[in-house]
């Protein structure tokens, strides 16, 4: 039954003690102060701990960037040494990739999905809390690597032998391995949970061709997701073996071909790249049509280009091996293979710009970065093509090109759709407004900052600059394009400060009085706006049917006798009515403590693999213990959860 | 707009000896031939979408006092299947020569004039002629090949994976182990054609060198003969008081050398007092179980590497150019050698190229130690090494 709102008739409501229903092993209930941030199963909590740990990685990944291009901005750099160079890169590449942008489209998959379908929460919420926690744990383990033996040194592709004991002896590459596995635990339950949740949990009359188009392609990323991650966890778990019991999986002397690695983990890489652009494509197609006040240009093209894409992507993995020697048979299917992904690609470009087309465009925030996306995706996918066309990628893989290449697409593409969701949802999930003045200097920075770094990347790369390298030598035209990349670089910090001194500014953080969000600031047309901001815990007080796509902007608007759209309703009004009919029995299942404690459990079975089978037991034994205490946890509390022990307190909050 | 900005850039970029763009052989220039205009298609395609976004920028920007809700249009299903029909066309026009290049520079040639094996190892290459008549040449970093004369390649790995690259004569094939894969060369004129390592090969990647120096036939020639021949002893001298046969810098050298560098260094014909072969045993010292082969060190442009030039870069030894080669087949003459790099190198290897010099738990080395030589000791060797012609 009930318990984050309890049952409505039951009036008045219980009194809880946080603090001490919060004891050992007393069920915790509490839905407010910070403790119940530990125990919480709210997807929104959730998002917002996803949020602002995955922010946390970007800006130690964007520290690593910076410190990767002071010592590259001239000839002979002596700022790092190759070591620390080495190990720079490794974790710039992993904390970008497992630490930044998946966690952050996770942390808007989890907050939205359910607002965008009218589900109250996901369908797993504990196992949602779970990935959260395995998330977080694998960051900080991987990040305990320095105290314990040195940071990763390998490259975050890994490549089999240079991982193996005897060419990275230190245990960087251990951390790393295992890390992965158990953020990869996070992804998987992420995915199961965000399937079932979509599949099954839709408002009544929410059809899939009327689902968001950011709940579309989170759903292609999740079942991306299910099939891609075994792959990298068979892949890791082999490096473990081979690296920590002496397994020969990628031994040369014992005969293995290295090829090996290369195939699982562009098997799982080549997906991993649509996991980490197509929430980002979401997220350009709900903004651009509230911004050009029109329905997505050709909705169906979109979703079915998305699940081409999920379907495609698997086909394309081996272009990342075009110089591996392959052979030439090989080689042709691929190249063949992945300029045709390049269609259903295009096709997303051409959709959003006859989104454009015909509109009434308000330059937002949001909007700015949406359309900064169009752009720069496009100079990355057209240097794409140019990679699909394989004699010419012998020439150019594993040179600046490339580096130039997958910056436009996951920083001109993922980054920037995902700072367009920032301004466009921060009103609904904090109901404050972020500053627009501060949100386009942001913009500015951030676009000048992208192509004064990446750009002359092509450049330097067909000169011939490798990529991986701590130093260059003078007198190869690489010196001066360099130094304006490392420029850029600091630019595009500065415009990750300017967004960062925006949230403090308008989030009440410096003692200002926040700017309160109205109910519907941008005139949005999607189910995630028809309900407070931020939401309730249970999200909508009734669930509104839906006979449209676009439901909200169909509920404001309606044909007038001449054919023009014109307003009917406005948010409140039609909040206002939701309120009316509120549903009088609210489940909402209860926070538990069992994930945390089962997570945490996996870092420290993984420095046991490392240091001593002792701790590894210990580690297990507290995950046996997690699992059984789950199993055995009724999903929502039982009445007597709220009691307190020791008789009413004086320290108590009313629960509503 | 991004194919013509990198075409313009790299085009007038004049210094440039690793520029993808400026092919000097058959096969490079098939690959920029392929891509100029795959480059030149994509800029226009990039071109004709932000003209799109720029048009609705400019075009459907909201005005003030006109808020009216726009045509809610859902799409316009020809406008865009005919586009997806012509993006699709394009990738088609560009997949038919992409086909065709990949088969033309991958085939075996039926002219090969000359096969080398090409083995990579922390942080250096080796190149192993297999041509009969040429067997038994083995160089490192430096590939010396006929001008005009197609050369196949056998690319290999001793320890890790590494990838053989030279832009301006071909695209790059990785070198791994257990591997023996084909890379096919041709340079249409004398010159020293630069590359560099690019797979990521652990500490010291960025200091994996290679160049392929282009030699004409007849300079091609006197350069075999000449790696042909085995080391010559140094000779001692006769001391003109006691008559007795003593040490020359050279043959003090010598003996420095097989005490302290023929264990992993090989250097054909070398001989010790006794009469005795010195035969590198380098699978006993080094993860990768091979260092470079010293025989004709003197005939090379660079040393480590290629970390660092072997002769000095003055107008008079600059080995920036192939006609260096040609004229000194066989050594850097007198009062070029980079004397300063060669003797901290001898002083502490490690020092000066990131390498690992203490030994793992199997008693291996990767990369060369230091040595702790002492200074007499460096100045016998380098007497030494010059001999090495």
């Amino acid at each position: 039954m009930a318990i984050i709102e309890r049952p409505r008739e039951l009036a008045p409501a219980s009194f809880v003690s946080p603090k001490q229903a919060a004891g050992s092993f007393h069920r915790p209930v509490q839905t407010k102060g910070w403790k119940s941030w530990f125990f919480t199963i709210d997807h929104k909590k959730l998002g917002i701990m996803y949020g602002v740990a995955a922010m946390f990685f970007f800006l130690v990944g964007g520290t690593e960037a910076l410190l990767i291009r002071i010592q590259l901005a001239q000839p002979n750099g002596k700022f790092v040494n190759a070591q620390l160079y080495n190990e720079l890169f490794t974790t710039h590449g992993t904390t970008m990739v497992f630490l930044f942008v998946m966690p952050m489209a996770a942390a808007f998959a989890n907050y939205f999905v359910p607002l965008q379908i009218g589900a109250r929460d996901v369908a797993f919420p504990r196992m949602n809390a779970f990935g959260f926690w395995c998330f977080l744990s694998g960051g900080i383990f991987l990040y305990l690597s320095p105290l314990l033996g040195g940071l990763p040194d390998g490259g975050w592709f890994a490549y089999a032998p240079n991982t193996g004991p005897i060419f990275s002896p230190s245990h960087g590459m251990d951390f790393w391995a295992l890390a992965l596995q158990i953020t990869g635990i996070a992804s998987l339950t992420g995915s199961i949970n965000l399937i079932v949740t979509i599949l099954n949990m839709r408002a009544p009359g929410m059809k899939m061709m009327m689902m968001p188009v950011f709940t579309w392609m989170i759903l292609v990323v999740q079942f991306l997701l299910v099939f891609a991650i075994p792959v990298i966890t068979v892949a890791l778990f082999l490096l473990t073996f081979q690296r920590r019991f002496g397994a020969t999986f990628f031994d040369v002397k014992a005969g293995a071909d290295p090829l090996l690695w290369q195939h699982l983990f562009w098997l799982f890489g080549h997906p991993e790249v649509y996991i980490l652009i197509l929430p980002s494509f979401g997220i350009v197609s709900e903004v651009l049509p509230v911004f050009a006040k029109k329905p997505l240009f050709g909705y169906k093209f979109v979703v079915f280009s998305g699940a081409a894409i999920g379907f495609m992507g698997w086909g394309v993995w081996a272009h990342h091996m075009f110089a591996s020697g392959l052979g030439p048979i090989s080689v042709m299917v691929f190249s063949l293979t992945t300029m045709f992904i390049a269609v259903p690609t295009g096709v997303k470009i051409i959709n959003w710009v006859g989104t454009l087309w015909g509109g009434t465009l308000r330059f937002t925030t949001a909007m700015m970065f949406a359309i900064g996306l169009i752009v720069e995706f496009t100079i990355g996918g057209l240097s794409g093509v140019t990679h699909a066309v394989s004699p010419s990628d012998t020439q150019q893989t594993d040179t600046y090109y490339i580096i130039a290449h997958f910056h436009y697409v996951l920083f001109g593409g993922a980054v920037f759709g995902l700072f367009a969701g920032f301004y466009y949802w921060w009103p609904k999930v904090f109901g404050r407004m972020l500053d627009e003045k501060l949100g386009k200097i942001n913009f500015w920075l951030m676009v000048i900052g992208t192509n004064f770094t990446f750009g002359p990347m092509h450049i330097v790369g067909l000169q011939g600059q490798p990529r991986r390298m701590y130093t260059y030598k003078a007198g190869y035209g690489f010196g001066p394009w360099n130094l304006v990349e490392t420029i850029g670089s600091f630019i595009i910090a500065l415009a990750v400060g300017t967004f960062l001194w925006n949230v403090v500014k308008t989030n009440g953080i410096t003692g200002k009085k926040p700017r309160t969000a109205p109910l519907d600031p941008w005139d949005a047309r999607t189910y995630e706006w028809m309900t407070t901001s931020p939401p309730k815990e249970h999200n909508f007080d009734s669930i509104p049917v839906v006979s449209h796509l676009d439901e909200f902007f169909h509920r404001k608007y309606a044909e007038d006798a001449n054919g023009n759209m014109v307003k009917v309703a406005t948010g409140e009004e039609i909040l206002a009515d939701q309120i009316a009919h509120a549903d009088k029995h609210i489940h909402m299942p209860s926070p538990s403590y069992w994930p945390l404690v089962l997570a945490v459990s996996l870092p420290i079975i993984a420095l046991g693999v490392i240091f001593s089978t002792y701790l590894a037991v210990v580690g297990g034994a507290i995950c046996v213990m997690a699992a059984y205490g789950w199993a055995i946890e009724p999903s929502t509390a039982d009445e007597s959860d709220f009691e307190n022990p020791a008789g009413p307190s004086t320290e108590v909050t009313v629960h509503v | 707009m991004l194919g013509g900005f990198a075409l313009t850039l790299t085009g007038c970029a004049g210094n440039a000896p690793q520029d993808t763009w400026k092919p000097s052989g058959k096969y490079a220039r098939s690959i920029d031939n392929l891509q100029e205009p795959i480059f030149v298609a994509a800029g226009v395609v990039g071109l004709v979408v932000f003209a799109a976004v720029v048009y609705c920028i400019v075009k459907f920007r909201e005005r003030p006092g006109h808020d009216s809700i726009p045509h809610q249009s859902h799409g316009n299903p020809k406008v865009e299947i005919s586009l997806t029909a012509l993006s699709a066309a394009i990738l088609l026009t560009v997949a038919v020569p992409t086909v065709n290049t990949l088969f033309e520079i991958s085939n075996r040639p039926k002219d090969t004039a000359l096969e080398v094996t090409v083995i990579g190892q922390q942080w250096w290459w080796e190149f192993q002629y297999k041509t009969p008549g040429m067997e038994g040449i083995v160089t490192a970093t430096e590939l010396v090949i006929p001008v005009g004369k197609k050369v196949r390649l056998s690319v290999t790995s001793r320890d890790v994976i590494h990838s053989f690259w030279i832009p301006k004569l071909n695209g790059k094939r990785d070198a791994v182990p257990n591997r023996v894969q084909p890379l096919n060369m041709e340079a249409t004129t004398p010159g020293i054609y630069e590359g560099q390592c690019t797979e990521y090969c652990g500490l010291s990647h960025a200091n994996m060198r290679q160049r392929v120096v282009a030699l004409s036939d007849a300079d091609f020639a006197t350069w075999v003969a000449n790696q042909l021949k085995p080391a010559a002893k140094p000779a001692k001298v006769k001391d003109a008081t006691t008559g007795e046969l003593v040490d020359t810098p050279q043959s003090g050298g010598e003996a420095a050398f097989i005490a302290n560098c023929a264990r992993c260094h090989q250097v054909n014909g070398l001989v010790d007092d006794k009469g005795d072969p010195q035969n590198s045993k380098a699978d006993e010292q080094l993860v990768s179980g091979a260092a470079p082969n010293l025989t004709h060190l003197m005939s090379r442009s660079v040393f480590a590497g290629g970390m660092f030039d072997l002769s000095l870069p003055s107008a008079a030894c600059s080995p920036k150019t192939a006609k260096y080669t040609a004229e000194h087949p066989t050594g850097t003459p007198d009062g070029c050698l980079n004397r300063a790099d060669l003797e901290a190198w001898l002083r502490n290897a490690p020092a000066v190229k990131p390498m690992y010099s203490i030994q793992n738990k199997d008693k291996l080395y990767r990369g060369m130690p230091n040595l702790n030589l002492s200074e007499a000791d460096i100045d016998k060797l380098v007497a030494y090494l010059t001999t090495l012609k």
